[in-house]
């Protein structure tokens, strides 16, 4: 396990005219579970490979622990990686392919063994120990390639690249559950790169928002949730993204619009913006009373309201914003927690 | 920027050294093309001392030389179209309709592969003798058939089988006949393919000798039956034997360029996995 | 269309079968020998010598080509814009007319006018394929392997590009040494293609015909007759027809068996 930082790094493809990944500045703490969310296109890719060692910054350097490893090829930075497929030794079984990494290392085959049974009982392939990977499913096969990720005791760094892709939908809150457990137990540095927020914002300490080759914010799951630092990162996480109104709208507040989330506001009889309600969804009951997500059409475009869902389409309602975050320009100007 | 993982030095000596095994064979056979008998007789040289266009210009005046070409061209034209002109219908019938199974098509490709063609000599020279077919560019494009219509369904078949149904669907919900859907779309996307096969064909039919020279009588004797017979009584006119090589070589690296784009592509997708 | 290659292939077989149970001793008079051709055959010391010759010729040509031919594929760059000259390049010797391979190295070889018969014979070493039975053996087999090792390269290359980029990133996060990438990463996926490769070049060496027919005639005396060789001249040179039918026949088999033992030992491998 190792410190990450970045320091002002960017990269650009050779013979490339602009960069793909400019000015990145960032740091990873030891031990700590780290998410970077973006789009496809994003860069995403580009700064896996920088850590991994397939790629060298074009400028800037990246550090593990305070030593600079950007020249340094992928073998030697002592780093692990799972990819969006099972990438395995289809004829090594379970156990020769977790020793593996161990063995091209030189270390001493008791202490092999010791590791590859500690990482079949934290991860629950004792089972299968012996067999080989074409006879698994895809859940075990990604399962054993995270497993072989884990398996050096000194590992600086683990990247996840999307590993929930091939898993089968239905398995994947189980494969998400296990790299949490196995994360906190064993306390590696982990990267998880992904497009898809849930993933991200149940996995992660803390998480960078990657876009157009730019870190955009690194924060807490609830700092990017609650304050993100622009407009985009509102609108990017959540579902639905955050609401946008001219600050006009709403009197106490300052800048050029308002964001707020669903959870937020209020349908009242006399409330901020007026609408009418063009959709209601319902997902529960409380109190006796239909839960769930309304869509209004306001005069400033479709607001998302979530809430008593006791509407029906084409009624008249109001929306009570009681909390809300401040725009100017795109960039987060305040939190506004009680409006 | 670093790239793959693995360094492949010693790998990129054996391609160098390949590459050098396989070139100084037909720089030789450039030279010698290049050269006189005189020149050939004489003092050995590694390079002509007088290179001549002579030998070529022999070939292209001379009817028996220029014929065997033609005729020789003739067959693997006859050949490659006939081919592609059964395999076609064929592949697409398999692709579509399994009524049979892949490994019954490979099968079936393999056994006439595995058959020496030694041992179609007598029934096809009988066959054709019998039929009048005998000493004619089709015979020996009818011969080639055995071995070149079954690796081209088998190649074909692979990659019509990518081609998803729903193509086929869609054009009929738009309404066009299936002539109308068979040769405006589903042959154009199929470019590649067909050329990957056009290059197999060729590769074959043009190659081959013992059928060529069996089946072929005084009228149509193809290229490579004049070369291995030009031993005159003054000993083997080396020099236009050899341009006669070059010019055997040249129609294979024209094929090869114009499918260039479409053998890369069939090698990706193509059914060698 | 499946009448058309039925014609081509079932009726010249049955054809062949057919001769091969008859002595024919011309259109009119033939008689029924059942299995006397193929005894005969079977015992015919030129035959068996021809045999032998054509199964060490091609388990020679095999084991230089295939470990060549994979090497060769492991130095083509996969992304370069030479690339596709590289593939050209090892192309042409499968782009040539059977005969010209074989005069081509004809003209190479000879020790009068031959770029590698002079220069060997310079070199102090008494150089002539078509005196010695070695070196002709030599010359056919480094004759082969200029003309087919392209083929076994571009099919390895097809099977090596077909590997995608994370098995050799995994690899190097794991400190692999080149020999286990080899042998765990691409040797298991190149298997469909070796397979192919390995029964192509087991079925075209067993029926080579043309190569050495030019180069050396089959000699010096009988040094580089192979199977093929021997039939041509039964059946065309001595026009009977009913030996020379049992011969096809049992060429055949043999081919067949030796591709069904190959095939069902390698696929048998995959089950386990």
């Amino acid at each position: 396990m190792a410190q990450i930082t970045l320091e002002d790094v960017s990269f650009r493809y050779p013979g490339a005219t602009e960069d793909t990944l400019y000015g990145l500045d960032l740091q990873i703490e030891n031990g700590e579970a780290h998410a970077l969310l973006g789009a496809s296109g994003a860069g995403k890719t580009t700064m896996l490979n920088l850590l991994s060692g397939l790629l060298s910054p074009t400028s800037g350097r990246l550090l593990f622990d305070g030593n600079d490893v950007s020249d340094l090829p992928g073998r030697e930075r002592n780093v692990a990686q799972v990819f969006q497929f099972p990438v395995l030794y289809d004829s090594l079984t379970v156990a020769e392919n977790l020793a593996f990494p161990l063995r091209t290392r030189g270390v001493a085959t008791d202490m092999i063994d010791g590791r590859v049974a500690y990482i079949c009982s934290e991860l629950s392939l004792g089972k299968i120990r012996d067999t080989k990977p074409p006879s698994l499913s895809l859940f075990e096969k990604q399962l054993l390639a995270v497993g072989k990720a884990l398996v050096r005791p000194d590992v600086s760094l683990v990247l996840l690249d999307e590993p929930l892709t091939a898993v089968e939908p239905k398995i994947k809150w189980k494969l998400r559950q296990t790299l949490l457990k196995v994360q906190k137990d064993l306390g590696v540095t982990m990267i998880y790169v992904t497009h898809d927020q849930t993933e991200a914002l149940t996995f992660a300490e803390r998480v960078s928002v990657l876009s157009a080759g730019g870190i955009l914010q690194t924060g807490t799951p609830t700092e990017i949730y609650q304050s993100p630092a622009n407009e985009f990162i509102g609108h990017f996480v959540g579902s639905p993204g955050m609401n946008f109104l001219p600050c006009s709208a709403v009197p106490s507040t300052t800048g050029d619009r308002i964001g707020f989330r669903p959870e937020w506001a209020a349908l009242v009889d006399e409330g901020h913006v007026d609408g009418t309600v063009t959709r209601v969804r319902v997902y529960s009951t409380q109190d006796s009373k239909a839960h769930g997500l309304v869509t209004l059409m306001t005069p400033h475009g479709e607001v998302f309201v979530r809430g008593n869902a006791e509407f029906e389409t084409g009624m008249e309602a109001s929306v009570r914003i009681d909390r809300c975050v401040t725009f100017q320009g795109g960039n987060r100007v305040a939190d506004i927690a009680h409006v | 920027m670093k790239h793959s993982a693995v360094k492949h030095s010693m790998s990129r000596w054996v391609l160098v050294g390949y590459g050098i095994y396989l070139a100084v064979p037909l720089y030789w056979l450039l030279s010698m093309a290049m050269r006189t008998n005189a020149d050939i007789a004489g003092d050995f040289s590694f390079f002509p001392s007088a290179p001549t266009f002579s030998n070529f210009v022999e070939i292209f005046s001379n009817p028996v030389w220029y014929q065997a070409f033609g005729n020789s061209l003739t067959y693997v034209a006859i050949n490659t179209v006939l081919s592609l002109l059964v395999a076609i219908p064929a592949a697409y019938s398999f692709s579509r309709y399994r009524f049979l199974g892949d490994k019954q098509l490979f099968f079936w490709l393999l056994t006439n592969r595995m058959a020496p063609p030694a041992v179609f000599l007598l029934p096809f020279f009988q066959l054709y003798s019998a039929i009048g077919l005998f000493d004619t560019p089709l015979a020996v494009a009818l011969a080639h058939c055995l071995f070149t219509v079954p690796l081209s369904v088998w190649i074909l078949e692979g990659f019509f089988s990518a081609v998803p149904k729903e193509l086929d669907e869609m054009a009929r919900i738009d309404g066009h006949s299936f002539l109308y859907f068979f040769f405006r779309i589903f042959i154009p996307v199929n470019r590649g393919a067909i050329g990957v096969t056009l290059f197999f064909c060729f590769m074959f039919s043009w190659v081959e000798l013992l059928l060529a020279r069996t089946l072929s009588g005084a009228e149509s004797k193809p290229i490579v039956v004049i070369m291995t017979r030009t031993i005159s009584a003054s000993g083997i006119d080396w020099g236009v034997l050899a341009a006669a090589g070059v010019l055997t070589v040249l129609p294979g690296i024209l094929v090869v360029w114009f499918v260039r784009k479409d053998l890369v592509k069939g090698f990706a997708l193509g059914r060698v996995s | 269309m499946v009448l058309i290659v039925a014609f081509s292939a079932v009726i010249p077989l049955m054809t062949v079968v057919n001769y091969s149970v008859q002595d024919i001793l011309d259109f009119n008079t033939r008689f029924f020998v059942g299995f006397d051709w193929y005894r005969e055959t079977l015992n015919d010391p030129r035959f068996i010598d021809a045999f032998w010759r054509q199964i060490g010729f091609s388990l020679t040509v095999i084991a230089i080509e295939i470990p060549l031919g994979i090497m060769v594929a492991k130095g083509i760059p996969k992304t370069s814009r030479y690339t596709p000259l590289i593939l050209i390049l090892l192309a042409l010797p499968l782009l040539i007319p059977w005969n010209v391979v074989a005069t081509i190295w004809q003209m190479f070889a000879r020790p009068d006018i031959g770029l590698l018969g002079v220069s060997i014979n310079a070199l102090g070493i008494d150089y002539n394929y078509t005196a010695s039975p070695i070196q002709a053996w030599l010359t056919i087999v480094a004759m082969d392997v200029w003309h087919w090792t392209s083929l076994v390269a571009l099919l390895s290359f097809a099977g090596l590009s077909a590997i995608p980029g994370p098995f050799y990133q995994a690899a190097e996060l794991d400190d692999a040494g080149k020999w286990q990438v080899f042998r765990l990463i691409e040797l298991p996926r190149l298997r469909g293609v070796l397979v192919i490769a390995v029964m192509l070049r087991l079925m075209d060496s067993f029926m080579i015909y043309t190569e050495p027919f030019v180069l050396t005639g089959g000699g010096p005396g009988n040094a580089t007759t192979f199977l093929s060789q021997y039939l041509t001249t039964m059946a065309v040179g001595q026009f009977d027809l009913g030996p020379a039918a049992a011969f096809s026949v049992i060429y055949f088999l043999f081919i067949l068996l030796f591709c069904w033992l190959f095939y069902t030992s390698v696929i048998n491998r995959d089950e386990t």
